[in-house]
């Protein structure tokens, strides 16, 4: 376990930021209020065996601990290095992402299934988009009910949705619920 | 019979003496009755004594006024109340030394010695030891030669090699007397931590040191890429493994400094979502378009200001006259 050069930290930021915009800010400096430290500590990033992890100060102190290779996780993971070095948000950040993320879709019922196979989203499926959607944004996929269902890119921007055909593709799947159930090894 | 077995539990419970330091509940007038038949039977009886027990100090325990913390009520236990026996042993008595020995063969008392003392030879009160001392030899300017003198031997030296003979038999007789004493394992503590740490010869810095793996690897590595060419083209030794940091070796920061997030880290995250958020800004300031036109804003305004004095002297002025005459010929 080791924090994050700087080119990573670079890496990392600038993915979530697709999803959070400014809020990026608040993810990193609100308190946690974790272990039974009376003042909150902060979130820090921290990698391991390739994984970088979402983890409060207090819990990281404690994983130190633990011997490296014993070490499984530490926190949340929200990603992972691939072999050539360029970063993947996994579907584990999922949680973190619908509470941070500023722009989201929401899918009709029925056509939830085909998100949570892996599939992008076409336009018959959009019930909902958040107006100002810009083409590239990073998305939270949400159901009917706003249960967070996985997140993508958007391609194609909230005004163009409207005059888009009903198969072209909205958002482009990055990562799904299903994915727990699918990739159970590779999750892990 | 209930009420006679409840109310005598009731006394034997009040009797127990609870040790709320320890944690801890003894029943004086305990005694399993008449030898149990079996194994099973003991533990049962036992485990219904131990609750009986247990329960008591839960009583107790429970009764004392708690403060409220963060997780629950917090209780200070007082301090126990039974004494538990002696870890280690009592100091064994230590042998007499040689000196003790001849000095009570001999019926030598100890006697106190003044700090100090009238030295004869400088004719002063010196002290009995240390920096100003009676008898130093330094004192002593003149030593008489004797009839038993050989010429060409230093007297002073002679005294120097006298002196440091004495200190050394001194020395050796308060080993033995310290090897007597371990024998019997009546070493006085202070030495007997000091020769654990030491070598049974020399000092501290004969103490080898054991090299661990990892140090050893490392070298080895750094010795395999100290040639000209980094190591890469030199014959691998059967069964040598290939170096582990194949590479530049790379410095991170600490994985925890002070509570979790050291200076450092908060500085390069600060850096990083600065420089991101910088880059992707809608509402982004153009600086130097904003200078450009405080500028011009403010010329026009000097250019104001100066024209509204001229414009009323204008008759003074002298009025502009071309040079350029016209290029009327006179016809």
């Amino acid at each position: 376990m080791r924090p994050l050069d700087e080119k990573e930290t670079t890496m990392v930021f600038e993915k979530l930021f697709k999803f959070t915009g400014p809020n990026l800010k608040h993810l990193l400096e609100r308190p946690a209020v974790e272990g039974p430290d009376p003042e909150p500590g902060r979130y820090c990033l921290r990698l391991h065996k390739n994984r970088v992890y979402y983890a409060s100060e207090a819990l990281v102190r404690r994983a130190t601990a633990v011997a490296r290779p014993r070490l499984a996780a530490v926190g949340t993971p929200i990603g992972k290095f691939t072999h050539h070095g360029s970063f993947h948000l996994t579907v584990h950040a999922l949680d973190l992402l619908a509470a941070h993320a500023r722009r989201r879709v929401w899918l009709k019922p029925d056509t939830e299934r085909s998100f949570l196979f892996g599939n992008s989203v076409p336009k018959s499926s959009l019930a909902r988009i958040t107006e100002n959607t810009k083409s590239g944004d990073g998305v939270v996929v949400m159901s009917m009910s706003d249960v967070p269902l996985g997140f993508g890119i958007a391609a194609r921007s909230a005004q163009d949705c409207r005059k888009a055909d009903t198969n072209a593709v909205v958002v482009l799947h990055q990562a799904d619920a299903g994915e727990y159930l699918r990739k159970e090894e590779e999750l892990m | 019979m209930a009420e006679e077995a409840a109310a005598t539990t009731a006394a034997a419970a009040s009797n127990y003496e609870v040790d709320l330091g320890n944690l801890m509940a003894y029943d004086p007038s305990h005694h399993l009755a008449a030898a149990p038949s079996n194994r099973e039977a003991m533990r049962e009886e036992c485990l219904q004594k131990a609750t009986e027990l247990a329960q008591a100090v839960a009583d107790v325990l429970f009764a004392l006024p708690p403060n409220e913390a963060r997780d629950g009520p917090l209780v200070r236990l007082p301090p126990p109340n039974t004494r538990l026996p002696r870890e280690k042993h009592l100091p064994r008595p230590k042998p007499p030394t040689k000196w003790e020995q001849f000095a009570k063969m001999k019926g030598i008392t100890k006697r106190k010695k003044n700090k100090r003392e009238w030295d004869e030879q400088t004719q002063s009160w010196k002290r009995t030891y240390g920096y100003d001392r009676v008898n130093d030899d330094r004192d002593i300017p003149i030593i008489e030669a004797k009839a038993t003198d050989e010429p060409g031997v230093d007297p002073f030296a002679q005294r120097k090699e006298e002196k440091k003979k004495r200190v050394e038999k001194q020395e050796k007789n308060r080993l033995e007397n310290l090897k007597k004493a371990a024998k019997v394992g009546a070493l006085p503590s202070h030495i007997q931590l000091a020769a654990k740490a030491l070598p049974i010869t020399g000092t501290k810095a004969d103490l080898p040191k054991k090299s661990k793996k990892e140090d050893l690897e490392n070298v080895a590595g750094m010795a395999s890429t100290a040639t000209a060419s980094g190591g890469k083209f030199d014959e691998k030794l059967p069964g040598e493994k290939p170096p582990k940091h194949a590479g530049k070796h790379r410095k991170f920061l600490p994985v925890v400094e002070g509570k979790g997030i050291g200076n450092l880290e908060k500085q390069q995250y600060d850096k990083v979502l600065n420089s991101i958020l910088a880059k992707n800004s809608e509402d982004q300031l153009d600086v130097g378009r904003a200078i450009t036109m405080y500028k011009v804003k403010k010329e026009k305004q000097r250019s104001k200001d100066k024209d509204r004095p001229s414009k009323s002297n204008n008759k003074l002025k002298p009025q502009k006259k071309g040079f350029k005459k016209s290029s009327k010929k006179n016809a």
